[in-house]
């Protein structure tokens, strides 16, 4: 059944390959990888429809379609009242004990002179949407294809939220039509973020086997189980309040320097379909005065 | 030349495991299909097709994956060359000899696509590895491999037949 080696071929196509990993990680492959999406993409995108299309068929049962309509139109309505709870205690509650915490600092230091400032208005421009088409190949990162690129206005950094106000992860590469999106859970990728009632700060993690983890927790903070874990918007990078998961316990080693906690998250991230990709928000202006002497 | 029928057939394995096989869980795991694809053809056609296959489902696989592109290029063309080198054709009969390298050469290649990502900096935990990915996805391509078997020596035939679907 075998052919006679032509010797070169398989030494070519070895160097050609290492080639494309060396000029990948030196960011010089961006046009040859949309080339190769434009033959690629129409048919994932195709084949994506044809699967969901199938995937239909198999609920034709009528009673069972009804029940799970109904199942998933309380779900959804759940989920919206859920993040609009949060995002109301976000918005009221946690402002309101940051008013009283001033308030008490005025009252306790008199004879400051204090300048009351508003945080500038919370609100997110969000456009384009994407349908995910498919799981990133590489099992040991974790990323979505989406059928939103750079024609809609997507670019690199953008942070990707689905069921309203719950952060999926950020666009890491993006051609014409489609764009790469490093989830949450990618072993490589970092989110400053607060915990909502307790305003402790940390970083979220994950472990490579994707469970989160927030880490540089003070080891006299007091974490509670159950808590929400939200976006700290710490550098501009991402949204505030943009929410991730729920503690779910917490570890502390005499000898560590930061306690950790296990985060649950808020989505099940294999079960993405439909995400919203934020172009542009308000970001807090962060400016230093000198004084002149 | 054999890229007539390896390029749909690649793309449409790396699109289907991405759509599809992602959500697949067999025995703890999934198979990895484009991988399957090219060791079998590595196997049935040997050493000079193989690695064109191995190069050409790696580009695919690359491009539906995140991270750093070219490392399952380099990953499914060195197990294609490996699979496809002459040493092998000894080990028996055709069967045997592929359900044996689509396990040992699932386990090469993901064995090297972890060192790459090391390599590149990023984290790697290879007992989770080793049981929850490559373990499963040696085993299912081992038991999946006379499917592959069946379904590619159809097309090796037919490109015999013609004579003008070899490299």
């Amino acid at each position: 059944m075998t052919r006679r080696s032509r010797s070169w071929l398989p030494y070519l196509l070895i160097l050609l390959a290492f080639a494309f990993l060396v000029l990948s990680e030196a960011g010089l492959l961006g046009p040859f990888n949309n080339a190769l999406a434009y033959i690629v993409a129409p048919v994932e995108r195709g084949l994506s429809g044809l699967f969901q299309n199938i995937g239909e068929l198999f609920k034709t049962v009528r009673d069972v379609r009804e029940l799970q309509e109904t199942v998933d139109y309380l779900q959804e309505e759940n989920t919206a009242l859920r993040i609009e709870n949060i995002r109301l205690r976000e918005q009221y509650v946690a402002e309101n004990e940051q008013l009283r915490a001033l308030l008490n600092f005025s009252e306790e230091n008199p004879t400051y002179s204090l300048v009351g400032a508003n945080i500038v208005e919370r609100g997110c421009e969000i456009y384009p949407c994407g349908e995910v088409l498919g799981q990133g190949l590489n099992p040991y990162l974790r990323y979505v294809i989406i059928n939103a690129g750079s024609r809609d206005g997507v670019a690199v950094g953008m942070p990707v939220i689905a069921g309203g106000a719950t952060l999926v992860g950020r666009v890491a590469q993006v051609s014409r039509q489609q764009a790469y999106v490093q989830l949450v859970n990618d072993p490589t990728s970092e989110v400053a973020v607060m915990l909502q009632g307790s305003r402790i700060s940390g970083m979220l993690i994950s472990r490579p086997d994707g469970t989160l983890l927030m880490t540089q927790i003070l080891p006299d903070e007091t974490v509670e189980v159950g808590e929400i874990v939200i976006t700290a918007g710490l550098g501009g990078l991402l949204p505030k309040g943009l929410i991730l998961g729920q503690v779910e316990s917490i570890t502390y080693q005499e000898a560590a320097l930061f306690q950790e906690a296990v985060i649950r998250p808020a989505i099940d991230f294999r079960r993405l379909e439909v995400l919203l990709v934020i172009t542009d928000f308000p970001r807090q202006p962060m400016q230093i005065r000198l004084e002149e002497p | 030349m054999s890229l007539y029928f390896g390029i749909p057939i690649l793309l449409l394995g790396a699109v289907l495991q991405s759509i599809w096989l992602e959500d697949v869980r067999i025995l703890g795991g999934r198979p990895d299909l484009v991988m399957l694809l090219v060791i079998t053809w590595a196997i049935i056609r040997g050493l000079d097709e193989g690695v064109l296959w191995g190069f050409v489902g790696g580009l695919f696989c690359d491009l539906l994956s995140g991270g750093p592109f070219g490392v399952w290029s380099v990953a499914l063309t060195l197990v294609a060359f490996l699979v496809g080198q002459p040493w092998v054709h000894s080990l028996g009969p055709t069967s045997i000899r592929l359900a044996m390298m689509a396990g040992l050469g699932t386990l090469a290649a993901h064995h090297l696509l972890l060192g790459m990502l090391i390599l590149l900096g990023y984290p790697v935990d290879w007992g989770w590895s080793l049981q929850t990915i490559i373990g499963p996805a040696a085993l299912l391509n081992f038991l999946l491999s006379p499917l592959s078997f069946m379904a590619l020596v159809w097309f090796h035939q037919r490109g015999q037949r013609r004579g003008g679907l070899s490299l």
